[in-house]
């Protein structure tokens, strides 16, 4: 899929700052292009799955800045990385733009040249998996092959250029005749995990464990950002069933246990950014946006302090925004969608949420 | 102000006098045996269970106006038949709107219709969810040819989910139909002109059983119907042709043509 680019026009809504390090109050409601070079190295596997569609329809990923975004790129850039990380928690109700926030941070922190752990969705790991293997590491825990090598496939994508800088401090040994020894490049530890299929689990645990290590180094410093999406799913409960039918608890699982000791902020050098979400999630009411709520007592004690960030609805100035975007990109079809009365009664029926206005203005 | 209707059995005007001992949301099939009594029958009364399925407003009832224009006009620009249909309306009670029609803008009879042909054991939240998605379908991959497409190019798209619904729909439309007639102990297939309600019937049913048929078992309901109407809207595909073929019958068999008689 290629993706074009424009020439310069001046849009009300639309901006021609496209690197989000730059952007500030001024360019709040207007959509800035996220260069086509970069869209597919830096968003391999996090965007949402209707937002990918209208990247194809639209043949441009376009996203609105907006304020949680900004205040999260606010306080990266102010933060102070040699003290413990910060935790950042995006929270708001179903359809605000959580994770599109989520993404429009990744980018900025991708831009920055840091290194990037973006998990898409960590209800993914605790749902639907086919395959449950024994960890051969620690006898009590699960090993899910599937999930762990598709993640490092995308996770190679988006590191490229770190994978060869970052040596390993630690030998592992992965079986009687293999082994990973010391100084070796990480790239080397990645291309195993997705090749052997059965330790790819014990791989991520290993890179994360490295970076973890390694990211507030002084010598080749760089600054890790761990973005996760759907972070409530870490704590709870899991759908998934031992082979004598008993339910397997998150921690029982490799992929989630590592990750929970990436969340605690006993590392420096890099900032923890998670976002809250009530879609994938298992046994939580469908009416839940807060973090009380849906991380749970476990959840929340492990989460805390962290920096609440709401996302909230689009204001009106957003909401022109986007309305004009969508006529722009001639998204808006039907005849009485592009007048007042249809735009009173878009707001109406969806109340600015941009998930359902965007699927009212699907068939408009 | 949208107004959305609801079905309610509203027996409550002064010829039609509801006993209070009547209970609500009734859905008897059976008249209840009546009092042997005549003195019951003299005064106005209500069977105890009502039939449901063939009842129907007393014709005293008005019509409701479910388009907001009317309402907007103000007091001095009425017409005197308006004043008058104002105030008779203000006396008359007035029937309850079923859930399909609505005040929006985006209301479309023709849409309507064909949401109500596809609906199935009066499941209208699918066949609705079906049709959205096959407009959507439909944009996205007009939009998407649009984006791509030289600017010379551009202007001959069309990305109107609803014209090319209706457009479609024109094309699949026969102008000219058959029917059995029997002469002579014989059936000859005679061709007789059709109403226009018959032609859109005709046209929504050829795309919604082609649609049902003929589609391989993967394909989801709203792809193949899409993938159709985009086909319709440039003539080509199964049911121009079945209309074509409607056509050749309907000509083929002209000298039966006067065994019409209306």
């Amino acid at each position: 899929m290629e993706l074009e680019t424009r020439p310069e026009t001046f849009s009300i809504f639309r901006t021609q700052e496209n690197d989000p390090a730059c952007q500030s109050e001024q360019h709040l409601g207007q959509y800035y292009t996220v260069p086509p070079s970069h869209f597919h190295t830096v968003f391999p596997h996090g965007l949402p799955p209707r937002y990918q569609q209208q990247v194809k329809t639209f043949n441009e990923g376009c996203v609105m800045v907006r304020q949680p975004a900004l205040e999260l790129i606010s306080h990266l850039k102010r933060a102070d990385y040699s003290k413990p990380t910060l935790r950042y928690l995006l929270y708001g109700v179903k359809g605000s733009g959580k994770t599109m926030s989520l993404c429009h941070t990744v980018h900025y922190c991708s831009t920055q040249g840091w290194l990037v752990l973006h998990i898409p969705d960590a209800h993914l790991w605790v749902k639907n998996c086919k395959e449950l293997l024994p960890s051969s590491y620690h006898a009590s825990r699960f090993d899910q092959p599937i999930q762990a090598s598709n993640w490092l496939r995308n996770f190679r994508t988006t590191n490229e250029h770190f994978l060869s800088k970052i040596k390993l401090r630690q030998r592992y040994v992965w079986t009687k005749r293999e082994s990973t020894e010391e100084g070796r490049p990480l790239g080397e530890l990645v291309d195993m995990g997705v090749s052997r299929v059965k330790s790819s689990s014990d791989v991520v645990g290993a890179v994360l464990k490295e970076l973890r290590l390694q990211a507030g180094g002084t010598e080749g410093g760089f600054r890790l950002a761990v973005a996760v999406d759907g972070v409530n799913g870490l704590w709870g409960r899991t759908t998934l069933k031992k082979e004598d039918k008993s339910p397997v608890a998150p921690e029982e699982l490799t992929l989630v246990h590592n990750l929970r000791k990436m969340i605690n902020n006993d590392w420096c050098g890099g900032a923890v950014i998670a976002t809250l979400s009530q879609t994938g999630s298992l046994y939580a009411p469908s009416s839940a946006y807060l973090p009380q709520e849906l991380l749970g007592e476990e959840g929340f004690d492990s989460m805390d302090p962290f920096v609440p960030v709401p996302v909230s609805l689009y204001s009106e100035k957003e909401f022109e925004s986007c309305y004009l975007y969508y006529l722009d990109r001639h998204w808006l079809q039907h005849s009485h969608s592009q007048t007042e009365e249809g735009k009173k009664e878009m707001i109406f029926l969806s109340n600015r949420n941009p998930s359902v206005l965007e699927r009212l203005c699907a068939f408009l | 102000m949208l107004y959305f209707g609801k079905q309610i059995i509203e027996i409550s005007f002064a010829l039609w006098h509801l006993p209070e001992s009547l209970p609500r949301g009734l859905r008897g099939t059976t008249f209840s045996k009546m009092s042997a009594s005549i003195t019951g029958l003299l005064k106005p009364w209500t069977p105890r269970v009502f039939l449901v399925r063939w009842s129907r407003y007393n014709p005293y009832y008005l019509e409701p106006e479910p388009r907001k224009e009317v309402y907007h006009i103000p007091e001095t620009e009425l017409t005197p038949e308006q004043k008058e249909e104002r105030e008779l309306k203000s006396v008359r009670p007035i029937k309850a709107a079923t859930n399909s029609v609505t005040s929006s803008v985006f209301n479309d009879p023709v849409l309507s219709k064909f949401v109500n042909m596809m609906m199935k054991d009066g499941d209208k939240i699918i066949a609705k969810g079906i049709i959205t998605q096959t407009l959507e379908n439909m944009k996205r991959k007009q939009v998407e040819k649009y984006h791509k497409a030289p600017e010379g190019k551009k202007a001959e798209i069309e990305c109107n989910p609803y014209a090319i619904f209706h457009q479609a729909l024109e094309n699949c439309k026969p102008v000219i139909g058959l029917a059995s007639i029997q002469k002579g102990g014989k059936f000859y297939q005679v061709p007789i002109p059709l109403t226009d309600n018959r032609r859109r019937f005709l046209a929504m049913k050829w795309m919604i059983t082609e649609c049902r048929d003929n589609k391989h078992r993967r394909t989801l309901m709203y792809e193949k119907l899409s993938q159709e109407l985009l086909a319709a809207f440039s003539k080509e595909g199964n049911v121009v042709k079945r209309k074509h073929e409607l056509h050749k019958m309907a000509e083929s068999n002209r000298a039966y043509a006067h065994y019409r008689w209306w």
